[in-house]
């Protein structure tokens, strides 16, 4: 749309990028733009059972174990073939078969393993690690079955610097995310958030509505604002991830789930492969079983979001917004990464396909 | 119209240079029909911003679910004269 319809200044990509703030934070992640992610369902065994988890929605959970070493060794020497770059180990429970992780870690040295943090992962094993949290050690009980899980998380993992923690707000453990995120705090730990995103054909009460909705991201906001050592968020990712809209309806999802193209980008490179190192295009995509009308997972968002450059290239303002997403995204999935302070400090609306 | 499919063929050669610091070629001896993805190594992210600069030089806007029909140089170049053709 022109600006003589809009009334909008209409920027050069030149003009933005000649602010020095913007220039060296755009220079300083497109660095990382040769990152090139498929996941890996490593065991289908847990230690413990969510309600909601996506991975035991869905017929990936029935998918053979393969736990052969060298079959491993071959696929990730296969991957690394293809050009992919970085790896998410996944679901179900990596941390039961540090084996595969290492062969995962020896082949492809960049990743992150998704954990619930009860198990140690070996320290050698230097890919950044994501404990996930659902709530308070009362919630985690009662949703996770697990006693204490908080506590032996921080313990499990304290000055590791591998470690984050991903907070997952559901619409009954808003309010808890603020004595969560104090604890994590005190003791030294960085914190990111996701949102529960329902998998296909869950109605239970931890699908989001429009109230919990707003709640979450007025509670992000605050602990944003509270912790910005411990909270490693923008204030993008709280309006790409609790608008009414899902991510897809928001910014067309790019992943193989559905996206037809297989030429370039997502499309052509990722792949979810399953315990049986198998994978399925057209349930390809980081959170498979998901409902794409509800997926506002923060794994989702990292490609999704990152993936519309051009149409956040608008104006100073929201390629700023964009430019802090990356940013967050990089920091939580790439060891060694150091966030900068975010350079947009208000909500700024998700550009439409015709920016 | 060919000079100037030939003349944007070179320059769209010196943005994917400048853009992707390819320092080992320059744009007269870049190969105009090499597969960006495959033997350049360009990927979508690459080709957003190369496509925000020839936004900037061209007034024009090349739509996201083009990107994979832009295989090569001269395929954008044509892609940007059918573009300013359709808009005069
Ligand atoms: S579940 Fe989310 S990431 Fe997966 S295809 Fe749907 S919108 Fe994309």
């Amino acid at each position: 749309m022109n600006s003589s319809v809009t009334g909008k200044k209409e920027y050069k990509f030149s003009e933005i990028i000649a602010d020095p703030v913007i220039k060296e934070r755009f220079e300083k992640v497109r660095k990382y733009f040769f990152l090139r992610e498929s996941t890996y369902d490593m065991t289908h065994r847990c230690n413990v059972r969510c309600e909601g988890c996506y991975y035991f929605a869905g017929e990936k959970q029935f998918a053979e174990e393969n736990l052969d070493e060298n079959s491993w060794q071959t696929l990730l020497e296969a991957e690394k073939e293809r050009g992919i770059t970085f790896v998410v180990l996944a679901g179900a429970e990596p941390s039961l078969v540090p084996q595969l992780c290492e062969v995962c870690y020896r082949t492809i040295p960049l990743g992150a393993i998704a954990t619930n943090g009860l198990i140690h992962i070996p320290l050698h094993i230097d890919y950044k690690i994501h404990i996930s949290v659902w709530g308070n050690d009362q919630t985690s009980l009662e949703i996770r079955k697990a006693k204490d899980m908080l506590a032996r998380q921080i313990v499990n993992y304290q000055d590791d610097p591998r470690a984050i923690f991903v907070y997952t707000f559901t619409p009954v453990n808003i309010d808890q995310a603020r004595e969560v995120t104090a604890l994590l705090a005190q003791n030294g730990h960085k914190i990111t958030f996701n949102m529960f995103s329902a998998p296909e054909g869950y109605q239970g009460h931890l699908r989001h509505d429009p109230d919990t909705l707003a709640r979450t991201r007025q509670t992000m906001t605050e602990l944003l604002l509270q912790y910005p050592e411990t909270v490693v968020y923008s204030h993008y990712n709280i309006v790409a991830h609790t608008d009414p809209k899902g991510l897809h309806a928001l910014y067309s999802c790019s992943y193989p789930r559905r996206n037809p193209l297989s030429d370039i980008g997502l499309g052509r490179s990722f792949r979810q492969y399953r315990t049986d190192l198998q994978w399925d295009r057209e349930a390809a995509c980081c959170v498979p079983d998901t409902d794409c009308d509800d997926c506002r997972h923060y794994a989702a968002g990292s490609a999704v979001v990152t993936a519309r450059m051009y149409r956040h290239a608008s104006d100073p303002e929201s390629f700023k917004a964009w430019l802090d997403y990356v940013d967050t995204y990089l920091a939580v999935w790439v060891k060694d990464y150091t966030k900068g302070q975010n350079l947009c400090d208000r909500f700024i609306a998700p550009p439409s396909a015709e920016a | 119209m060919q000079n100037d499919i030939s003349q944007t063929t070179i320059r769209i050669a010196q943005i994917l240079i400048n853009e992707l610091k390819l320092d080992d070629v320059t744009p007269e001896t870049f190969d105009p029909d090499l597969d960006l993805v495959d033997e350049v190594g360009v990927d979508s992210m690459d080709l957003a911003t190369v496509a925000l600069v020839l936004r900037d030089e061209y007034g024009i806007r090349i739509d996201e679910d083009d990107y994979p029909k832009l295989t090569t140089v001269r395929i954008i170049a044509e892609y940007i004269t059918n573009k300013l053709r359709s808009d005069d």
